[in-house]
């Protein structure tokens, strides 16, 4: 097999991540095979800008199939990819009512404070608030839920429960809701700016675990609202998140 | 090819290679503060990742096309006098970030070498520099991180009227409650306009008023029938393309407003604080700001509210609509949000053509089937965040700005082709493209009504805005500052004045508090 320019390199090294490997190696094993089958070197076929002509949508086809072959299942972020391509996605269905509770690693949980108040996790301040938010949570995590509550009406005192933090699949109820929070992103993240923009409480990079459609949460939302400096400095900044009995 | 072409000189590589240094820098700092942006709607990184290929394939001569027309420091100098769609997130980052990483992208997957597409490189660059330095002349400084984080553009005449002008409020008034309204509207709008990305939106300033009061201007873009197809119909009702909102704020301090028009204040701003506003469009057709609904305080009132109203409306037609598009379609339409960033350089140039900005190059579109949304947020993110790939490693010596360590984000040019090492020097012309959008209609709204894309085009390279004409264009900062008493200055500053409610016909000899 040809080398490619790319293996010279003095200094590799792997990816990180197990996938990127996979498909870096995939797709440059691809373009091998062309370069080989071109019966030039690969700088050649560069320069006659050949390799243009040779890795066409059908090869770079392959090597999606090489890495499905091997039995892995892709990761959705989008609904609507899982939706599309049930075939190549892990089949976790986007979940938003019923008995779903997010269980994040690291949420810190104590159980029992006075008064019966459990705290259910943490997350990031995104603005300052005189005094605690309190509401009643609700997950949202596909477009069918935000439709049927364009339709219906957001209920009073809703705190969404969100592991979204863009700020385009709640974007025609956003502003209707008491408190937001969000299983993802930063204060710097677009679901942060724009509550920040309405003045609804949020916490965003949110750990918890065992809460549910319909539990009484609080946010403490009158925590300090974490900085960009302290995101640069690695230093956490935790706001915390009750469930009320 | 290399043959029959003469190599760049040393100087070419020199400056280039400070180029993607500095952008390598900055999109670092940029990343570092944010994750990742997912969307259960979008799948962002992959859009985002299709968009640095299609970038890469089609900037190079889509920036040449632009110059036959107008030159990139011609358009720099209607940018800052004109604002519009060429504002810090799009032209400061996006134009050279997302072409350097699509040819990032390439040379990790094998496709190219670090060498090919030097004078695409070269030229794309330079194109940037070019623009930068005139559009940033006042400052000095070629983007928002050189400059401290800071994006401080405008001429004073422009800030005396956008200051003169503003309308007071506090807490709990009728106009801080309406403008903190459309302001949240306007940003959710176009976060959804934009695809799940800043595109729509950005900021510049601060600028200082007192020692208790900043300004900022936040411009909201792209929100009425324009070159997105997605909002042909939905946004009918939306009456500007472009909408400025000046605003000051009281004690508080805009510490950062960087490169993709994001601020950060201490202490941080809230509704509260907004002390004034003003409101304005402006489009590559008009000379210059024009002011809405600003005769009256009660009518800005009304305006806002009013068009609050129809940005929310077009919010929920635009929602439905792009709930219901297949994954594909959505990968296209992100990508070409990101890939378009900078498409009102075209406009200006009046050589905007359809097939050129709202199409994927087959070049790029091969590679979709690879962009599935678990790689892509992980190839992403070793991209900008971790810099992991084998490209973006370096000496071992090497501790790098920001991350202490032996890499880089963006590979340099290398000085070997003086040495006779063989090189590309093109990718090539851009090659009919492709789309599952639905086709654009041709209508687009402009501060001369909606008029087809050929008027368009037409009206823009007509339309030069006085303040660009000689002798105004090179009357500078540094000009007026010793020749205010001229009738000249007079002049330049009555242009700027002209439908301002407070200083129109006053001219450069105002007392200056």
């Amino acid at each position: 097999m040809p080398r490619l320019y790319a293996d010279r390199d003095r200094y590799p090294v792997r990816p990180e991540n197990a996938l990127v490997e996979a498909t870096d190696a995939a797709i440059r094993d691809m373009v091998r095979s062309c370069v080989a089958a071109s019966g030039r070197l690969h700088g050649e076929t560069i320069l006659g800008q050949l390799l243009d002509e040779l890795v066409t949508a059908d090869k770079v086809e392959a090597v999606e199939r090489r890495i499905l072959d091997s039995g892995y299942r892709f990761t959705w972020s989008s609904a609507l990819s899982l939706r599309d391509r049930p075939d190549i996605y892990a089949s976790e269905e986007a979940r938003d009512n019923g008995s779903f509770s997010f269980e994040h690693e690291g949420a810190v949980v104590i159980d029992a404070e006075p008064g019966g108040r459990q705290q259910r996790g943490t997350g990031d301040n995104v603005t300052r608030t005189a005094a605690n938010t309190i509401g009643t949570a609700m997950y949202l995590r596909t477009s069918e839920k935000v439709l049927d509550l364009m339709r219906n009406g957001v209920p009073a005192d809703t705190v969404a429960v969100i592991d979204d933090s863009g700020g385009t699949l709640t974007a025609p109820i956003l502003d209707r809701f008491k408190g937001v929070i969000c299983a993802g992103g930063t204060i710097r993240s677009h679901l942060g700016i724009l509550t920040r923009e309405y003045g609804i409480p949020c916490l965003m990079n949110a750990r918890v675990s065992g809460i549910r459609d319909g539990d009484t949460v609080e946010i403490e939302s009158s925590a300090p609202a974490r900085t960009a400096e302290s995101y640069a400095a690695g230093v956490e900044m935790p706001a915390r998140i009750w469930k009320l009995p | 090819m290399i043959s029959d072409r003469k190599p760049p000189s040393y100087v070419q590589l020199l400056e280039t290679n400070n180029l993607i240094q500095q952008t390598s820098d900055s999109f670092y700092w940029l990343c570092l503060t944010r994750t990742v942006q997912e969307s259960k709607l979008y799948p962002v990184s992959a859009y985002i990742l299709l968009s640095y290929l299609n970038a890469f394939y089609r900037y190079p001569e889509l920036l040449r096309k632009i110059e036959t027309r107008m030159s990139a420091e011609d358009i720099g100098d209607r940018s800052r006098n004109m604002g519009v769609k060429l504002q810090n997130s799009h032209i400061s980052s996006c134009l050279p970030a997302f072409y350097l990483l699509g040819r990032e992208m390439l040379i990790n997957w094998g496709m190219i070498r670090p060498q090919d597409a030097m004078d695409d490189v070269i030229y794309v660059l330079d194109f940037w520099k070019r623009f930068m330095l005139a559009w940033h002349r006042n400052s000095g400084y070629l983007t928002n991180t050189q400059a401290g984080q800071r994006g401080q553009i405008l001429p004073n005449r422009r800030l005396e009227v956008f200051k003169a002008d503003l309308y007071s409020c506090e807490p709990g008034d009728e106009l801080q409650e309406a403008a903190n309204a459309f302001m949240a509207t306007a940003s959710q709008y176009g976060f959804l306009v934009s695809c799940e990305s800043r595109v729509s939106l950005t900021n510049s300033g601060p600028y200082r008023i007192d020692d208790n009061h900043e300004m900022l201007i936040r411009d909201f873009m792209d929100f009425a029938e324009c070159s997105l197809p997605w909002l042909d119909g939905v946004a009918a009702d939306v009456p500007y393309n472009n909408i400025t909102v000046v605003m000051s704020v009281r004690d508080c301090h805009f510490h950062i407003v960087d490169e993709w028009g994001s601020f950060e204040a201490e202490p941080a701003f809230v509704a509260e604080r907004l002390a004034g506003v003003g409101l304005y469009t402006s489009d590559p057709l008009t000379d210059g700001h024009q002011p809405i609904g600003m005769g009256s305080r009660e009518e800005l009132i009304q305006t806002l509210r009013s068009l609050n109203e129809t940005v929310r409306e077009a919010t929920n037609r635009l929602w439905i609509r792009m709930a219901d598009w297949s994954r594909e379609t959505l990968l296209d339409a992100g990508a070409l949000t990101y890939f378009s960033a900078v498409k009102e350089l075209a406009h200006v140039a009046g050589v905007y053509e359809v097939s050129d900005w709202m199409e994927i190059d087959p070049r790029a579109a091969r590679f979709r089937s690879v962009l599935n949304d678990d790689y892509a947020n992980l190839f992403l993110g070793e991209l900008v965040g971790g810099l992991t790939l084998s490209s973006q490693q370096r000496s071992p010596f090497t501790m790098a700005k920001l991350a202490e360590r032996p890499v880089a984000m963006m590979t340099p040019l290398p000085y070997s082709v003086l040495a006779g090492e063989d090189y590309v020097p093109t990718c090539g012309p851009i090659q009919p493209g492709s789309t599952l959008l639905e086709p654009k209609q041709d209508r687009y709204r402009t501060s001369r009504g909606t008029i087809t894309l050929a008027e368009y085009n037409r009206l823009a390279r007509e339309f030069v805005p006085t303040e660009c004409t000689e002798p105004h264009r090179f009357l500078c900062e540094t000009w007026v500052k010793y020749n205010a008493a001229s009738p000249q200055a007079d002049e330049l500053y009555r242009l700027t004045q002209r439908g301002s409610r407070n200083l129109e016909g006053r001219g450069c000899s105002m007392e200056i508090k």
